[in-house]
């Protein structure tokens, strides 16, 4: 299979993923409503935690009282985290239950190539959920999102999506073979919510604060606020674009290689197509 | 020259099963070899567990086999996997193969890209499929809306996608109803094998369809292969000629009729099995005339004789006297060379 060959492959699936998922009515009614339902909680959290939102801790450990711009940039960031989560490495289970991976893993094509589709889709609904809640957030909460910082705030997405769709590519080869993937994806949110900086500052503690240079989602968050929230421009953020791209290229290779590898396994075991 | 489309080799493909101190392996399929001519429809033959379904996805390349070799068209199917793939079709049972929230021809768009085909060769390899399919008038409705024949007819359609010199066909009648099974059975003697001359491996454990559609066929029960002929010389081979089958009922105890009937010459082959509280006995012997007389007398004397039966040696007696085992039904047997 040539290039030409894969991205027809890669467009097919996008179109297959778009298909199916517009045909259940009530997701489109979900996704449509989500937006403004996520911003509450973290309103109501606020007030009751410090009677309003804004607090001089919160300043002391981010350089900024405001609390709800700072979780505002987090959810909507670790919308594309958890969309590629869910979407990516469950995919392949989704087609396991659909009765249809068989018939994938027998055609000549690459079945990563296949995964870059379900990517691509991936990519796109999370793209349209994070715009509507950039939307909400601008207009009704106060979220200081201009023209000029969309750009690099883009970059920084791009940068933090590629590694870390080549993480859930590996992923989505792990739940080939283990047969389950809401458990892990429950733990790996767990894990994401706990050491980076999706909801709290994570110089907070010493044991979050090492282990959130480990995960992309770290540095993408506090070259986002950066942006955002303090006017930083990109060249300001020249080390974490680098560190970005280092991960990028870092996960790109592992998630091929894993995922070739437990695709093998599988095909070894005999589980390809069980529940 | 070698013509042959298909080669397994010694082929091996263990499973484990259980768990902690009572995981055991178990072989599947236990040094398989045959070989499928180019254009012939070869049927693999066999219980349900027997090892065809694991053979099928191990020629699929969606199974690494512990040892031995395959090969497509003379090429090895995992030096050369993608090239393999690229000239075979696959077709399994069951109607949770397709994506039942897409048309037959949406469906079908997705797997020719899996295939490599562009667009104009695309739309006209699926307008001639769904011509040839009968499939029209409900190509742009949802999977989701079809009946189980139907959803057959586009999986069938979606294995041809790329025009494969082989085809995989496993248990491809499995749950369809007795009509368009019938089509099914025509349309891969018919058309896909004589008139598209396309190499066939049909797995069964339909004696009928078997005998019906296949030029050779291998038996294969737990995981072994036992023979490989044709369907004729398979009758021709047994040694006798005539078929006795009983149905009986009230049979008191199984064993002792099994040693009672083990007496009467010249039976040659007795099997019994007991299925809802009808016992079979199925009795290979030279002539039936010759012992009918003893033979009713002692089954009154275990039970009520409901149906007696003289046949012709069909496959699957072929395939007990070979095998030692049925090929449907998980009933338990008792089986025994009278001599």
């Amino acid at each position: 299979m040539n290039l030409k060959n894969n991205l027809t492959v890669i467009w097919a699936e996008f179109k297959k993923s778009v298909k199916i998922w517009i045909s259940y009515p009530i997701m489109l009614v979900f996704w449509a409503i989500a937006p403004f339902m996520w911003v509450l909680p973290f309103i109501f959290q606020g007030k009751a935690l410090v009677g309003g939102l804004s607090s001089n801790a919160f300043k002391e450990l981010t350089g900024s009282p405001h609390y709800l711009p700072f979780v505002l940039i987090g959810a909507m960031v670790s919308t594309y985290i958890f969309s590629g989560l869910w979407g990516v490495g469950n995919s392949l289970r989704e087609e396991t239950y659909w009765g249809t991976l068989e018939y994938i893993i027998v055609s000549p094509t690459n079945p990563i190539v296949v995964l870059l589709g379900k990517t691509l889709a991936e990519f796109v609904y999370a793209t349209v959920n994070v715009t509507m809640q950039a939307i909400i957030a601008t207009i009704f909460l106060g979220l200081n999102l201009t023209i000029s910082k969309i750009l690099p705030v883009l970059l920084i997405v791009l940068l933090l999506v590629i590694g870390f769709y080549g993480f859930a590519i590996a992923f989505a080869g792990f739940t080939l073979l283990i047969k389950e993937a809401h458990g892990w994806v429950h733990t790996l949110e767990w894990v994401f919510y706990l050491f980076s900086p999706i909801r709290y500052p994570v110089e907070i503690s010493p044991l979050t604060k090492t282990l959130s240079a480990l995960i992309p989602l770290t540095y993408a968050l506090v070259a986002i606020r950066a942006i955002i929230l303090l006017n930083k421009n990109v060249l300001h953020l020249q080390q974490t674009i680098l560190i970005l791209m280092i991960m990028d290229i870092f996960l790109l290779i592992i998630g091929y290689f894993t995922f070739r590898y437990l695709e093998r396994k599988t095909k070894q075991a005999g589980t390809l197509a069980q529940y | 020259m070698n013509n042959n489309a298909v080669e397994v080799i010694d082929v091996t493909k263990k499973f484990k099963r259980g768990r902690g101190l009572r995981k055991k392996e178990i072989y599947a399929v236990n040094h398989a070899s045959f070989t499928i001519r180019d254009g012939e429809l070869f049927g693999l033959l066999g219980p349900n567990g027997a090892g065809k379904t694991t053979l099928v996805r191990c020629i699929a390349t969606l199974l690494i086999p512990d040892a031995g070799s395959i090969k497509i068209m003379g090429k090895d199917i995992f030096k050369h996997s993608l090239t393999c793939r690229q000239q075979i079709g696959l077709l399994t049972s069951g109607e949770r193969t397709l994506y039942w929230k897409l048309s037959a021809r949406e469906n079908l768009k997705f797997f020719a890209a899996l295939y490599g085909l562009d667009n104009k060769q695309r739309d006209k390899r699926i307008d001639y499929l769904i011509e040839l399919l009968d499939l029209k008038d409900v190509q742009n409705e949802r999977v989701e809306k079809y009946s189980s024949g139907m959803k057959q007819k586009i999986s069938l359609a979606r294995a041809l996608i790329h025009d494969p010199k082989v085809l995989l066909l496993d248990e491809p009648t499995l749950g369809l109803d007795p009509q368009f099974a019938r089509f099914l059975r025509d349309f891969i003697k018919n058309t896909l094998n004589k008139k598209q001359q396309k190499t066939i491996l049909l797995t069964t454990h339909y004696m009928d369809e078997a005998d019906e559609l296949c030029e050779r066929i291998a038996f294969i029960s737990r995981g072994q292969i036992i023979d490989c002929k044709t369907p004729y010389e398979y009758k021709r081979d047994l040694p006798h000629n005539e078929v006795l089958d009983l149905r009986c009922a009230e049979v008191k105890n199984l064993e002792l009729l099994k040693n009672n009937l083990q007496r009467i010459k010249p039976i040659e082959k007795i099997t019994l099995y007991n299925d809802n509280g009808i016992t079979h006995i199925k009795l290979i012997v030279p002539r039936a005339e010759t012992i009918l007389a003893d033979l009713i007398e002692l089954i009154r004397q275990n039970g009520k004789i409901l149906a007696i039966d003289v046949k012709e040696p069909t496959l699957e007696d072929v395939f007990i006297y070979v095998t030692g085992s049925r090929l449907s039904e998980n009933t338990a047997i008792h089986q025994a060379d009278a001599d």
